[in-house]
């Protein structure tokens, strides 16, 4: 019994020699970078780090740069050259450069989810013009919160429907996937606030091979069920706002050609209506307007065979994996796409429409 | 006789309140034994002398008659016993071994039935089990008019008895419970009776368990309660309190007062003390797993404000928090012993100045005085103050397997408090019964 009792308390103590414990550092001994900027320099990537830092009672941001073969050779530089450890558990945004994302981000990301130091939820974007200008905009703005470029796409606070939120896994899921693509939000430094929305990268395997529009990323973000809540779309007779988004698909394959249907009900709201356009014809004109913006982006995503829609992925039931591995290829340029979208109007604002007086 | 007598003086007389009186009414010689402590002696004697003239008006047998008002005892050690407990011994000198005790008029030595001390009712009956323990039950009696309210007497001590009575319904209680109590509880007559771990060495229950396995109530409510649910309570002469076999794990949270309130509030007081004990456990652990070992769960501006408070602190937050939660247990510890009048003063240096000036020294983050202040508040929700001693103590459990596997060290604390509860068995009960809470009624 003795020895039972003093075996055990030798056990505990091996747990807690054993367990770890010696190498936790305290929050206020780790430098939490919000933003990680990675460009590439021929062979050398380059690295920016935004750290909030707290001085005084404020929050103070500050920029650390650094070059490097590898990214974890980067970050083990900074670690000695910084008084406290870089800890990238706390990363949410990670900006790659535009023609580093045309270049390929394969090995970056694959390099992200093997170190297990970046988490693999923070926000992937791309920067339309040189990273440099975009940290050193940082840095110098003048009262600069020290989570603007989060809250940019923070649900709660900057975020708006266009904007695609496309994460780590997102992209490296996508690069394993015969049937899936991303797009991955754009953005530009503004004139008057840090960044400016510019559109979505078409990201294929990694590599960024084209661009669609803010317009054409709200119909992508509505198509991964993103809510749709609170855009207004402006057309001639008047302008509605979106209230809720639902969308149904149905998928086939006729003569080894595969065919896809998608309806999308969309809820909206009146708010301005010029010269007494009717309900009808705010359906019409919003439908018009919703189908070819549709066309449009499908034709271009189609020409660069990136499934960004992941549209492929409805057909695995009907395609072998084998024949999946050419879905890129050899089927999803051949896909008939069609469109329904069948607009509910929920609600007239304040008046009632025109065309319902004299009912 | 005069060998009985001889004996009895030898052993008692070195006690200068013992005291040994011949009397003579109507030809009968008698010796009056007794303690002056616990005797009022004069108007004792008033009463014999009434017993004995009473006796001689209704032409009776003035032995018979004593006989009638007192009881016949014969044995040295029960008489050394009777005498011990204030009772007038009788010993009559032409009858041979003739020894009759009288309950006599008694020093008054009790004080009247008070408040409870150790909890406060609200809005409840308001009168405490004191210490004798024949008023003791004569309280729960009166709480609980009852025809299966039953008591039992036993006599516990080697060299200083102890009388101990176990109460119980003799309809809902659970019968296997009481047929171990009642053989434990005789058996275990040789062991002297101090206190609550020899009672508990009595009912053969391990004196190193953390949770309290006889909850001790001072309020007659609970107590009743209790009864009716099949459970058994224990008096103990000189502890004014009921305790009551066995402890479950619902005792923490359920007080038979929260039903004087409507349904709606009973349900949220007792909603609001489980919320207490997970705060009271789990606060101080989750601050260190989230200030030192995973801090990427807390959302950055958290995360930043964290740091900035404990910038500068020199601890890890171990250290930090182990330092501060073992000088609020001395300010707990220290507001018992002390007496009233210093309670509050040393609750205001304990907690307002030491707390500030650990502040601004630097030593401490204002987090964690946050954190202390949160846990001990809410470490006080609990019922019965050997339950919060009980919370109190395993909270340093997931407070060190928090600083060293982080978040998932607090759901393992967790999981083998959880365990370490359900392992518990209190006499056949285990400590996770739910039929006791429940109320029903439990033939066994």
């Amino acid at each position: 019994m003795v020895l039972k009792k003093l075996g055990l308390c030798i056990m505990f103590v091996f747990v807690l020699i054993l367990a770890g414990c010696w190498d936790n550092k305290d929050i206020n001994h780790r430098t939490m970078p919000v933003v990680l900027g990675i460009t590439k320099n021929q062979e050398e990537y380059k690295l920016f780090l935004q750290v909030p830092q707290a001085a005084r009672g404020q929050v103070r941001t500050t920029i650390v740069r650094e070059t490097g073969s590898t990214i974890n050779q980067i970050i083990d530089k900074m670690s000695a050259n910084l008084e406290s450890n870089v800890d990238l558990l706390h990363a949410k945004v990670i900006i790659v450069d535009r023609s580093l994302a045309e270049e390929g981000m394969k090995d970056l990301i694959s390099g992200f989810m093997r170190s297990r130091d970046v988490p693999s939820k923070a926000l992937m974007v791309i920067s339309q013009n040189d990273i440099e200008d975009l940290f050193t905009a940082l840095e110098n703005q003048e009262h600069s919160e020290e989570t603007v470029l989060l809250d940019f796409f923070e649900k709660n606070a900057g975020w708006n429907p266009q904007i695609p939120i496309t994460r780590v896994w997102h992209v490296y899921h996508s690069i394993h996937s015969y049937t899936k693509d991303v797009s991955i939000a754009m953005i530009s430094k503004g004139e008057e606030s840090l960044c400016e929305f510019v559109g979505g990268a078409v990201i294929k395997n990694g590599k960024m091979v084209d661009m669609i529009d803010s317009d054409e990323t709200l119909l992508y973000n509505a198509f991964n069920d993103e809510s749709n809540q609170g855009k207004i779309e402006v057309m001639n007779e008047g302008s509605v706002m979106i209230l809720g988004n639902r969308m149904n698909h149905d998928s086939k394959i006729v003569n080894g050609r595969p065919y896809f249907h998608s309806e999308l009900r969309l809820n909206v709201m009146v708010l301005e209506t010029k010269e007494d356009a009717s309900r009808e014809e705010i359906r019409k004109a919003l439908t018009a307007l919703l189908l070819e913006r549709y066309d449009k982006m499908f034709s271009k995503i189609q020409l660069s065979e990136a499934d960004i829609l992941g549209i492929g992925q409805y057909f695995r039931k009907e395609l072998s994996r084998e024949k999946l591995k050419n879905w890129r290829s050899k089927y999803y340029p051949k896909l008939v796409f069609t469109q329904d979208i069948k607009i509910n109007i929920q609600n007239e604002g304040n008046l009632r429409m025109p065309a319902d007086e004299g009912s | 006789m005069s060998s009985l007598l001889g004996s009895l003086k030898d052993k008692l007389s070195d006690s200068d309140d013992f005291f040994v009186i011949e009397e003579e009414f109507n030809q009968t010689k008698f010796e009056i034994i007794g303690v002056r402590s616990l005797v009022d002696l004069a108007k004792s004697l008033e009463l014999i002398e009434k017993h004995v003239t009473t006796a001689t008006l209704m032409h009776k047998g003035v032995l018979d008659y004593l006989i009638s008002n007192g009881k016949k005892i014969s044995k040295e050690h029960e008489i050394i016993t009777a005498v011990l407990e204030g009772e007038l011994i009788l010993v009559f000198e032409d009858c041979e071994n003739f020894v009759v005790s009288l309950e006599p008029i008694r020093v008054s030595l009790s004080r009247p039935v008070e408040q409870p001390t150790n909890g406060s009712v609200l809005q409840g009956p308001l009168n405490s089990f004191n210490e004798e323990r024949l008023v003791n039950i004569g309280i729960l009696r009166k709480r609980l008019v009852s025809d299966q309210l039953r008591v039992k007497d036993f006599l516990i001590g080697k060299r200083q008895k102890k009388n101990v009575s176990i109460s119980y319904d003799a309809k809902s209680v659970n019968k296997k419970l009481l047929q171990k109590t009642i053989e434990l509880l005789e058996n275990g007559s040789e062991i002297e009776l101090q206190s609550i771990q020899d009672l508990m060495k009595v009912l053969k229950l391990s004196p190193w368990s953390a949770v309290g396995r006889i909850h001790a109530t001072e309020i007659p409510q609970q107590a009743a309660s209790c009864l009716v649910k099949g459970k058994v309570v224990v008096f103990i002469d000189g502890f004014p309190f009921a305790y009551i076999l066995p402890s479950t794990f619902w005792d923490i949270f359920i007080l038979e007062n929260d039903k004087n309130f409507p349904m709606p509030i009973t349900v949220s007081i007792r909603v609001l003390r489980l919320i207490g004990v997970m705060i009271a456990l789990i606060a101080p652990g989750l601050y260190v797993a989230l200030v030192a070992v995973n801090p990427e769960v807390l959302r950055i501006e958290l995360a930043l404000s964290i740091a900035q408070s404990r910038n500068g602190v020199p601890y890890p937050a171990l250290v930090e928090i182990i330092l501060m939660l073992v000088i609020l247990e001395l300010i707990v510890e220290a507001s018992i012993r002390l007496p009233q009048s210093i309670g509050p003063t040393i609750t205001m240096v304990g907690g307002i100045i030491l707390g500030q000036a650990a502040v601004e020294a630097k030593l401490v983050s204002n987090l964690l005085i946050i954190v202390l202040a949160a846990t001990t508040i809410a470490n006080a929700t609990v019922i019965g103050y050997q339950n919060l001693i009980t919370i109190r103590m395993l909270k340093y459990t997931i407070l060190i397997l928090a600083s060293i596997f982080g978040v998932l060290g607090i759901m393992a604390g967790v999981f083998l408090i959880c365990g370490y509860f359900a392992s518990i068995n209190t006499l056949g009960v285990p400590y996770l019964n739910m039929d006791f809470s429940k109320g029903d009624i439990n033939s066994g």
